[in-house]
């Protein structure tokens, strides 16, 4: 739809942030029957979203110090298993205990584990090792949990295409730059279109506040007050698979403590350290931080020390002040739902927050519940049982080795599962490779372009991976911008869009720089800008969607 | 760092040093030839990646690869492409048997020792119309091919009748790894080898157990047999190099190759104890000749123009300047060194029925080459080079040992070297 | 194994010096570990390009205001201009026809677009001596359907940008649809393959004929002539149009040829090129190097009066950087390098990155230095010196051959 004419439409419910949360919320809204506008100030899953391990937990991390969240987290854990197949990897994790460890919190852990729901296996080292290979081979203990690997960005997609197929409107680059407050009641919201410049209001009868840890500013718009705590973790990329099953330390949890298969490559992370609400834009890595990663990494995982470090990430987990304590020290658990008429006396509005990317769905569900019930809806939730698109019980199986695809085909089904079958395959140039590393093909990119949301590089890496793999976008960048520009009849853009991602991918290869990643860059630099000149084509100065 | 853990940031998976600047895929023959084949880059280190993931992103057309290793002669960044890639084909071969044709066309020594028996007959019949039909349509051993003669006399039968006894006199000692095509096809070769060590002062022994070197089983999927005989060869060669102290030298790039690289990397055969005790015959002359160890004089009237050919093989072990530097030695040659291209035999695989029109498109570059140089024949270091010149230029294709037997004044030299009769 | 010279790096800079002695009856080894980065060259050769971000126009002027640390000035602001005559001669002698003025840049275009300056420009690729004075008015831009390494449309734009009229057309042949059933392998390179044969060509020029008839000068990608410049002047004797190249993504089909004259003559010339082997080690008597062994030569080094290491910088691995330091792998000479790791890198990717310029240190006459000692028979060239900057001042191609027949002539002297 023309967004001219979103302008001009009233909805039932507008939720502004595009992560898992608010795309979970605007589905779940979507799929009883309400008139639903999302909108997000970047690109959809730019925040928490996609800036964390990729790790599905299943709630053993929790079981010992936070018993409610364990417990949502398994069970969200098994539904995403059925709806979400095509976002999820089932790989198993093992809780390792190293020499170092107490062997005694084992028990402890599993006790909480199976109080919690959580099915926790105590086996043998050897077993262990056996299973997963790249384990540290001096564990003394581990126990086996139902953690998997889930895509935050297809996730997010996934519920987006959803919502939309049930007449859910939504809108990217679209910033929240006021609330329309009527007499103690938010009535929609004043939105600037960062791509046109342009300025709108948009009416709905109630908004919901999804936009993570940027929600203490939609509440201030709103002239209510919630206190967030920033959480900074920092993580490490490597270049490919190391492990095949999430493996996490059997202790408190601390820095770097957990190593996640994510499709073609593995993640470790995290570091914590709590940071100003000022500066949660600021997502540089710092060598120390780096150091932490590798140091604790290779405690988990000894051949990560030789593996080679594709780039650094940083993400900001979206904790939430207790209201229960009058000091604002305490941090809430869990998931938290505020409804500002009840909390803060004003109408139509809702805020949604806490809780993690793995309880998105359960989220967008009690926030959809508190919407239904300001707007007399009665209907149902259905989104623990109906399948996301692209994960019906028919749908094609990249694992399937029996059927030949080609790379393109096969990397593609595991991306977008049956959607797969929209991307057009049926000439030579549709089926030709535009990112070589993750087997993207030109007819994806189309696909991408017109039915996800794509306005640049970094929408299609997000949508496609595009630019995700060893290279980091080398030589498939300019190929893939020049076809964006050509599919969006935008040419002027496209070298600017070119320059931006590559300047996304280095800031960060920078913090791991050395090596073969400056060899990386270096070959970069001399394509894009010796061979090509690219330097002295562009000004990137301020652009957006720049971190 | 506090345990000096990633300094280096260079990965020991081989595969991730891969910058993805492409330029394997600049030298790859079958690529150029084919767009059936993913390429080196997509085969290779890309695949690999996916590979990983999940083995159900493994290719077939992998099979096409030549395993020339052109590519990894191209890499700037030591990436072993084609060694990635013939692993990912032995891992998903594994369970999976041999066709009849490929069993057959991997045991040379098996088909040999078998036709040497009724040389004269395998002979006539290999090269018989109607054999030759029965081996295209129902083996798919193609048509064009002509199987090399095989000798109505075996090499190590000819050393044991009229050499062996001679060989304790001198005063340095080596041992002669063969392979197959000098016992079964050519024993010239290895009649020439002998006649050169001999003129420098060194007797030439046999191992004390040889079998075919496996190169072949390797590229037909036969890994557990190759290992086999591998283990044998190298088990013979330790006897040598340890109890004997003899260097072991070879005349044939492949089976020097295979033995010094592929048995490590492919087969998991630890070799490194005598791995730099095995040597091509070329290299272990030269670097006698170059600590002035020993001299060779060559005939005042020979005169004869040839083009040197890298094989593929002989360029991955970057040992073709010594064939190149001992031949240029020689007064009357006239030597052409040709760029180096792929002849498209690679072995067996040109054999096939399925590969061949492939395999002569990927020679043509060199043959034209050839067709250019105007020589009377061309020396290369590898025998299946010289089945797949021989038949598509019909030039003689001789190895540099020949061509330098062929050369020396045997009297001269013996006496430079201070051997008497 | 004696050499007059061992050479370590068979890239540009290598084989410029590797030529040079050779002329001159040297008896030279190149030991090439792989292919060179002049696969990413687009078919010119730059001086000086840029200082300050600001354009070129007189290189040999410019050069002369270079500090002390740049090779150039190293080499002798004075001897540039005849340097850079006798590189001209070495690529002509190496049947490379390029043409350029070692006192006036002209332009070259890039793959996107952009005029940058440049020394020497293979004669059938485009040129612009002077952008006030178009060469032609209206443009023919040939894209080739399906072939993704020639960003066409921002290629059109740059263009018009500057000045053109131009009229950007698809076309395809039967060679062309045939390579592109590979999903991966249409590249530059693979097209020149297949464009070597006389009927892939007149179908090729059929298409121009046939399409582009309303153009002064018709444009095509780079994607002919991986041998030598012969392809192209077959095409341009079945075309109606004067014709010209552009450069490619890479790998460039325009530096690998370069590449393969520049050995070929090499060879010729009795040079021994060991390609696909790299240098690991060497030994040192004192001030002087004695001998290099290689990683396939192993136990059998090569011995040398003269040693010229031509590694290049980090892309070739001729330079290294770990976590905290960067060193020479082979030799381990010193080398100029901030020793704070945090100031290799800047933010911006655009931003000029320290780490460009890092490279061996030398004494005034190129020589290596080892804890701050002369190396005396050990001169280092090409981009594995310190103190320029490729990328930012487009001076790579033009220090590797100058720096090259400097070494070359210091050599033969002593």
């Amino acid at each position: 739809m023309v967004t001219s004419e979103i302008y001009k439409k009233e909805y039932d419910v507008i939720i502004v942030g595009g992560g898992a949360t608010g795309a979970g919320t605007a589905r779940d809204c979507a799929l009883r029957g309400l008139k639903v506008l999302l909108v997000e100030r970047n690109d959809y899953s730019t925040g928490a979203t996609g800036r964390n391990h990729g790790l599905m937990h299943s709630g053993a991390r929790y079981a010992v110090t936070d018993g409610e969240s364990a417990s949502e987290c398994i069970s969200e854990n098994m539904i995403l298993r059925r709806i979400a197949r095509h976002c999820v990897e089932e790989t198993d994790g093992l809780f390792i205990t190293l020499p170092e460890d107490d062997l005694q919190y084992q028990q402890t852990f599993v006790e909480a584990c199976q109080r919690a729901g959580i099915r926790a296996d105590i086996i043998d080292p050897e077993e262990a090792r056996r299973i997963e290979p790249a384990v540290n081979p001096a564990l003394i203990g581990a126990v086996r949990v139902p953690d998997a690997a889930i895509d935050p960005f297809r996730l997010t997609v996934a519920n987006l295409l959803d919502a939309r197929m049930h007449g859910a409107d939504t809108l990217n680059y679209h910033e929240v730059e006021g609330l329309i407050i009527n007499q103690g009641r938010v009535e929609g919201v004043k939105l600037f279109n960062k791509l046109s410049g342009e300025h709108a209001e948009v009416r709905g009868r109630v908004v919901v506040n999804a936009a993570g840890i940027w929600g203490q500013r939609i509440a201030q718009l709103a002239g209510v007050n919630i206190s967030m705590f920033p959480a900074r973790g920092a993580l490490l990329i490597f270049g490919h698979r190391v492990n095949n099953m999430v493996i996490n330390r059997c202790r408190k949890p601390a820095n770097a403590d957990i190593l996640v298969p994510d499709d073609t490559v593995c993640v470790i992370g995290t570091t914590s350290d709590r940071i100003p609400i000022e500066s949660v834009d600021d997502m540089r890595v710092t060598r120390e931080e780096v150091d932490v990663l590798l140091k604790e990494g290779v405690k988990i995982a000894p051949s990560l020390a030789t593996t080679r470090i594709i780039r650094a990430y940083a993400g900001v987990r979206p904790l939430v002040a207790s209201d229960d304590d009058p000091s604002g020290r305490s941090i809430s658990r869990g998931i938290v739902c505020l409804d500002h008429a009840k909390r803060d006396g004003l109408e139509g509005m809702i805020t949604i927050t806490g809780g993690k990317m793995m309880t998105y769905r359960l989220m967008g569900e009690i926030a959809t519940n508190a919407v239904c019930a300001k707007l007399g809806n009665i209907a149902p939730c259905v989104t623990a049982t109906q399948p996301l698109p692209g994960s019906e019980e028919d749908a094609p199986d990249q694992h399937d080795a029996t059927k030949r695809y080609s790379f393109g085909q096969r990397a593609a089904i595991g991306r977008h599962g049956s959607l797969a079958a929209r991307i057009e395959k049926d000439n030579d140039i549709d089926n030709a490779l535009v990112c070589e590393c993750e087997g993207v093909t030109v007819g994806e990119i189309k696909y991408a372009v017109h039915q996800l949301h794509v306005h640049n590089l970094v929408n299609l890496r997000r949508r496609t991976r595009v630019g995700m793999g060893t290279c980091q976008g080398k030589l498939c960048s300019c190929r893939a911008a020049s076809l964006i520009g050509e599919f969006r009849h935008d040419v002027k853009g496209a070298q600017e869009d070119l320059a931006a991602f590559l300047d996304e991918r280095w800031k960060g290869m920078r913090p791991v720089a050395w090596g073969d990643t400056l060899r990386e860059a270096q070959l970069t630099a001399a394509i894009y800008e010796g061979l090509c000149g690219l330097d002295m084509a562009v000004n990137i100065e301020g652009k957006e969607d720049v971190q | 760092m506090a345990e000096r853990m990633q300094i280096c940031n260079l990965s020991e998976n081989n595969f991730e040093q891969c910058t993805k600047c492409s330029i394997c895929t600049t030298v790859c023959p079958v690529a150029a030839v084919t767009t059936d084949y993913p390429g080196p880059k997509q085969a290779g280190p890309d695949g690999e990646r996916y590979r990983l993931k999940d083995p159900a992103y493994y290719d077939k057309a992998l099979k096409l690869c030549l395993n020339c290793k052109r590519c990894e002669i191209a890499c700037p960044s030591g990436v072993h492409i084609a060694d990635i890639i013939q692993h990912a084909r032995m891992s998903a071969s594994e369970g999976r048997r041999a066709t009849l044709r490929d069993t057959l066309l991997a045991n040379t020594d098996l088909l040999g020792t078998m036709a040497n028996l009724v040389a004269p007959v395998a002979n006539t019949t290999l090269g018989l119309k109607p054999t030759k039909w029965v081996m295209h349509s129902m083996m798919a051993i193609d048509k064009h091919r002509t199987f090399p003669a095989y000798s109505r006399q075996k090499f190590t039968t000819w050393f044991k009748r009229h050499a062996a006894k001679d060989q304790d006199a001198f005063p340095n000692h080596v041992s002669y790894f063969h392979g197959c095509y000098v016992n079964y096809n050519f024993p010239k070769l290895g009649q020439d080898l002998v006649k050169l060590m001999n003129a420098v002062g060194y007797g030439v022994h046999l191992l004390d157990k040889e079998q075919c070197c496996g190169v072949a089983l390797i590229a037909n999927g036969l890994y557990k047999q190759a290992k086999r005989q591998g283990r044998v060869n190298i088990d013979s060669i330790r006897a040598s190099v340890s109890r004997d102290k003899r260097e072991v030298i070879t005349t044939s790039s492949s089976c020097t190759f295979n033995m010094r690289d592929e048995y490590p990397s492919m087969l998991g055969i630890d070799n490194a104890d005598v791995r730099d005790s095995i040597s091509l015959a070329t290299r272990f002359i030269y670097r006698l000749v170059d600590e002035e160890k020993i001299k060779l004089i060559f005939k005042q009237n020979y005169k004869r123009r040839l083009a040197y050919h890298t094989a593929c093989h002989m360029q991955r072990m970057g040992w073709q300047l010594y064939s190149i530097e001992l031949l240029r030695m020689i007064p009357g040659l006239d030597l052409v060194e040709l760029e180096q291209e792929c002849c498209g035999i690679s072995g067996t695989y040109g054999f096939k029925k399925e590969n061949y029109e492939r395999s002569q498109a990927i020679g043509s570059i060199l043959f034209k080459s050839i067709e250019e140089a105007q020589v009377e024949a061309v020396t290369t270091d590898c025998e299946t080079c010289k089945w797949q010149i021989e038949m598509s230029t019909g030039l003689p294709v001789e190895n540099p040992i020949s061509v330098l037997a062929d050369a020396l004044d045997v009297e001269a030299t013996r006496k430079a070297n201070l051997i008497s009769d | 194994m004696r050499m007059d010279t061992v050479i370590m790096g068979g890239g540009l800079s290598g084989l410029s010096c590797g030529i040079a002695l050779a002329k001159r009856g040297k008896r030279v080894a190149i030991v090439a570990s792989g292919q060179s980065t002049m696969l990413f060259n687009g078919g010119s050769m730059e001086l000086l390009g840029h200082i300050d971000g600001k354009a070129v126009s007189n290189p040999l002027e410019a050069i002369a205001t270079l500090p002390q640390d740049h090779p150039y000035s190293k080499i002798g602001a004075d001897r540039i201009a005849s340097l850079a005559e006798r590189a001209k001669l070495l690529l002509t002698d190496s049947g490379i026809n390029m043409e350029g003025n070692a006192a006036a840049n002209h332009w070259r275009i890039t793959p996107m677009g952009v005029a940058k300056p440049a020394w020497l420009t293979l004669n059938d690729h485009l040129r612009i001596d002077d952008l006030h004075h178009l060469p032609a008015k209206r443009l023919a831009l040939m894209c080739i359907r399906g072939f993704f390494d020639e960003p066409n449309s921002m290629l059109a734009q740059g263009l018009r940008d500057l000045g053109f009229e131009v009229d950007a057309i698809e076309f395809t042949t039967d060679d062309i649809t045939a390579l592109r059933r590979s999903p991966s392998e249409m590249r530059s390179t693979s097209l020149s393959k297949r464009m070597m044969s006389n009927a892939a060509m007149q179908r090729m020029a059929d298409q121009i004929n046939q399409l582009a008839t309303d153009a002064d000068l018709v444009l095509l990608p780079s994607v002919l002539g991986q041998n030598d410049d012969s392809d192209f002047q077959t095409l341009q004797a079945m075309t109606h149009k004067p014709l010209r190249l552009v450069a490619t993504l890479p790998p460039a089909v325009a530096g690998m040829r370069m590449m393969k004259q520049l050995r070929h003559y090499f060879k010729m010339l009795g040079g021994t090129y060991l390609m696909g082997d790299s240098a690991v080690s060497g030994t040192f008597d004192g001030n002087r190097l004695t001998s290099v062994s290689t990683a396939k030569l192993a136990d059998m080094p090569l011995k040398a009066d003269h040693f010229v290491l031509a590694t290049g910088s980090f892309i070739s691995r001729g330079l290294v950087a770990d976590y905290e330091r960067v060193y020479e792998p082979v030799l381990g000479v010193d080398v100029d390098a901030d020793s704070d790791p945090d100031r290799w890198t800047r933010f911006g990717i655009l931003e000029p990155q320290a780490y460009s310029r890092f490279g061996v240190a030398t004494d005034g006459e190129l020589r290596c230095l080892k804890q701050g000692q002369v190396i005396e028979n050990l001169h280092a060239i090409g981009s594995v010196l310190s103190g320029h900057d490729a990328v930012k001042m487009g001076d790579g191609t033009g220090v590797s051959m100058l720096t090259a027949l400097a070494v070359n002539d210091h050599i033969i002297k002593g």
